[in-house]
């Protein structure tokens, strides 16, 4: 096996080496991808690799995921060993350029790349931007869907003429659809992930951008009556779990499980559990399943949302060769144009081209959920903010026993608040 | 004669040169830095400016600091004097057994050891699981319902004690069993013809005769223990980490996580106070032991 791998890797150097002398440029890629994600960058990357042979060959290197991959980068980066691109999340876009991680998009490299501010949704592209600058290109939104299970819906009476759920907006009908789902034997009306506080966060975050609620940023946190929303938006799914509506306590598996195995009804989510409900599905083991963009709880729809965005590293001390960032730039290109493959991951693409085919059309649930990127809200501008940041530990810290009923909700905004206001 | 002393002192010189080196640039050097370090507000990356004591002043007013203090020495209670006299207890059974038996019960208590942390982490992690886990059978008779271990503080420290124990006391196992071996068979031979009891063989013969083995668990779990960080963050990811935060993780988080260099630096030359007065202290108290 060992023997097998230099070998392949014996081999691998010497086409790279006879390829340079026909002037191959070698792109050295990172992300984060693991998964049914990384399955899918996997093949794009080899379908890419085939189409370029003999002139731009991406060399991917897969890393883990949160803060070992963005301390990776971060010194890599100081010290001019960084990639030459990666994948990147726009909402740890503020720090990176705290820390000069990042090299600047310029409106050239978006010409030479035939894409613009119009080629995405006006809040994705947002994300990228730092100061008015961009720092990456988005590839694709990933937001948090309900994950619903259509039988037992249809039992319920809770399926529509369009053979979409209906009657779930607003609190009290969501609550006596969950009851009413309890009623006929499921064990949970919802699955939420209840244990991780920070995950749960990004529902959180979405009832409280609901209430037109807003988190703030560095100095100013939680501004005006934003304590109160973001209490009641804690509070909404404290008294589920009070209710036994929603199981206390679970974690993220666990909360997947409950819903494949039809013990609960609903599941909040990320769209990347899509292809976990596709898969089953395929075996036949999984129930008639859909998913849908978050029931309005308060007063206008909105959804929390990240993307994953390509991102070139500021390395320290080395000159650009311009090959190189022509090749980078060739790389991103052709990723946006084929995103349509990437949205069966359950990505939203961020290239409106895309979603707007018709094969993404009749990609379902994809193309049920995808309009909610009109009412995505996405983190802050701040550098404590992003996934796996001070910011959703803050939140986990006070949430987590706030939502299964060990502190009160207004107290455990008071908490998060002041760990916010003491960040440095 | 002289010469030849002087050719003797260059040759150890040069013999120990390569370690002197290493040692001096991959460990003395670092070291020194972290200390300048700790005075500045360098970020994880680059210089920072020099802020003097002001590091210092915070860290001892930091709530979570403090916090982590007592977690980490409630943590080292938990652990080091239990895993030990578990250890022993487990090596005084174990050396009863003879042959291919002893070998198999051996191997039992030694195969956690050699798992990575994540292995064990996604053990427990399911054994434990609120809505799954095997392990709630058991506690749910005696609480009266589930109970999510990792979220509920009174739970958290005492169950990453007992996997911990559970984990590590392999080495310290196998360490007792050698100081037992190491025990003269015609000892315990001449106390059984002078009547003695077992207790009394135990605490007149074994115990002492294996007080230095005890003393080196001791210190090495000791020194081990006030370094917890893994288990502690795996388990706490996403709940309650401020309250069930240790030193380490401490460190590991104002550095990669704030990004604030300087900070984590002072907190690590803590830490490092910290152990030397930890184990001098406790060599000292054995060592009195000992001498009685």
């Amino acid at each position: 096996m060992v023997l097998k791998s230099v070998k392949a890797a014996l081999v691998a150097s010497a086409l790279m080496v006879s390829g340079a002398y026909a002037q191959q440029v070698d792109v050295t890629w990172w992300d984060f991808l693991g998964g049914g994600d990384g399955v899918r960058m996997k093949t794009l990357l080899e379908e890419f690799n085939t189409e370029y042979a003999g002139k731009i060959q991406v060399n991917a290197t897969t890393l883990d995921w949160g803060v070992p991959f963005y301390t990776k980068v971060q010194t890599s980066a100081a010290v001019g060993e960084g990639p030459d691109i990666m994948t990147y999340h726009a909402s740890r876009i503020p720090l990176a350029v705290s820390q000069g991680t990042l090299s600047e998009i310029t409106a050239e490299d978006m010409a030479a790349m035939g894409l613009s501010a119009d080629t995405f949704a006006p809040a994705t592209f947002e994300a990228v931007k730092v100061d008015g600058k961009q720092y990456a290109v988005p590839f694709d939104t990933h937001p948090i869907v309900l994950y619903y299970n259509k039988d037992k819906l249809e039992a319920a009476g809770l399926i529509g003429a369009d053979g979409l759920p209906s009657g779930l907006n607003g609190r009290e009908n969501f609550a006596a659809a969950m009851a009413k789902l309890q009623e006929g034997g499921t064990k949970y009306g919802m699955a939420l992930t209840t244990a991780d506080g920070g995950f749960a966060f990004r529902l959180i975050y979405s009832y409280l951008c609901q209430q037109g609620g807003d988190l703030g940023s560095d100095g100013a946190w939680l501004p005006g009556d934003s304590p109160d929303k973001l209490a009641n938006a804690v509070g909404l799914i404290a008294d589920w779990v009070a209710a036994g509506q929603v199981p206390s306590y679970t974690d993220y598996p666990a909360a997947v499980a409950l819903f494949t195995t039809g013990e609960a009804a609903f599941m909040v989510n990320g769209v990347w559990e899509v292809p976990t409900m596709v898969d089953l599905e395929k075996n036949g083991k999984l129930f008639n399943w859909g998913a849908i963009e978050l029931p309005v709880m308060f007063d206008k729809p909105c959804t929390y949302s990240d993307s994953h965005a390509f991102a070139i590293p500021n390395n320290a001390g080395k000159e650009v060769d311009p090959a190189k960032h022509a090749a980078v730039l060739e790389v991103i290109k052709w990723m946006e144009a084929k995103s349509l493959f990437w949205a069966t991951a359950g990505h939203i693409p961020a290239n409106k081209a895309v979603t707007e085919t018709a094969e993404y059309k009749a990609m379902q649930p994809q193309a049920t959920y995808q309009p909610l990127t009109a009412n995505a809200v996405f983190d802050p501008k701040s550098k404590n903010a992003g996934v796996a940041s001070p910011l959703f530990d803050a939140a986990g810290n006070a949430f987590a026993a706030a939502m299964n009923g060990e502190t009160d909700p207004v107290s455990a905004v008071a908490e998060m608040k002041a760990t916010l206001d003491a960040l440095q | 004669m002289l010469k030849s002393r002087r050719t003797e002192y260059l040759v150890a010189a040069i013999l120990i040169a390569p370690f002197v080196a290493v040692y001096g640039w991959m460990f003395l050097y670092p070291s020194l830095q972290m200390i300048q370090f700790s005075f500045t507000n360098a970020p994880l990356i680059g210089a920072g400016e020099w802020v003097g004591f002001d590091n210092y002043v915070r860290l001892f007013n930091d709530k979570i600091f403090i916090g982590a203090i007592w977690n980490t020495a409630y943590f080292v209670l938990l652990t080091v004097i239990p895993g030990t006299i578990a250890a022993l207890a487990i090596a005084l059974m174990v050396s009863r057994l003879k042959g291919w038996m002893q070998s198999l019960i051996l191997s039992a208590f030694f195969l956690p050891y050699v798992l990575p942390i994540t292995v064990v982490y996604l053990i427990w992690q399911w054994m434990l699981d609120v809505q799954f886990g095997i392990l709630q059978q058991v506690i749910e008779p005696i609480v009266g319902q589930t109970v999510n271990v990792w979220r509920r503080l009174p739970w958290f420290m005492p169950t990453v004690a007992l996997l911990t124990i559970w984990w590590t006391n392999g080495f310290s196992i196998l360490l007792f069993l050698a100081g037992l071996r190491n025990i003269p068979r015609e000892i315990y031979e001449a106390a059984e013809l002078d009547g003695a009891t077992r207790i009394q063989i135990f605490f007149r013969i074994t115990w002492p005769l294996i007080w230095p083995i005890t003393v080196l668990c001791l210190t090495i779990q000791l020194i081990l223990q006030l370094k917890i960080i893994d288990q502690v963050y795996l388990f706490a990811q996403g709940g309650r980490t401020q309250a069930t935060m240790t030193l380490v993780q401490f460190i590991f988080e104002q550095a990669f996580v704030k990004n604030s260099g300087g900070y984590a630096s002072t907190a690590a030359v803590a830490l490092f106070v910290i152990v030397i007065v930890f184990s001098v202290f406790q060599y000292q108290v054995l060592r009195i032991r000992v001498a009685q």
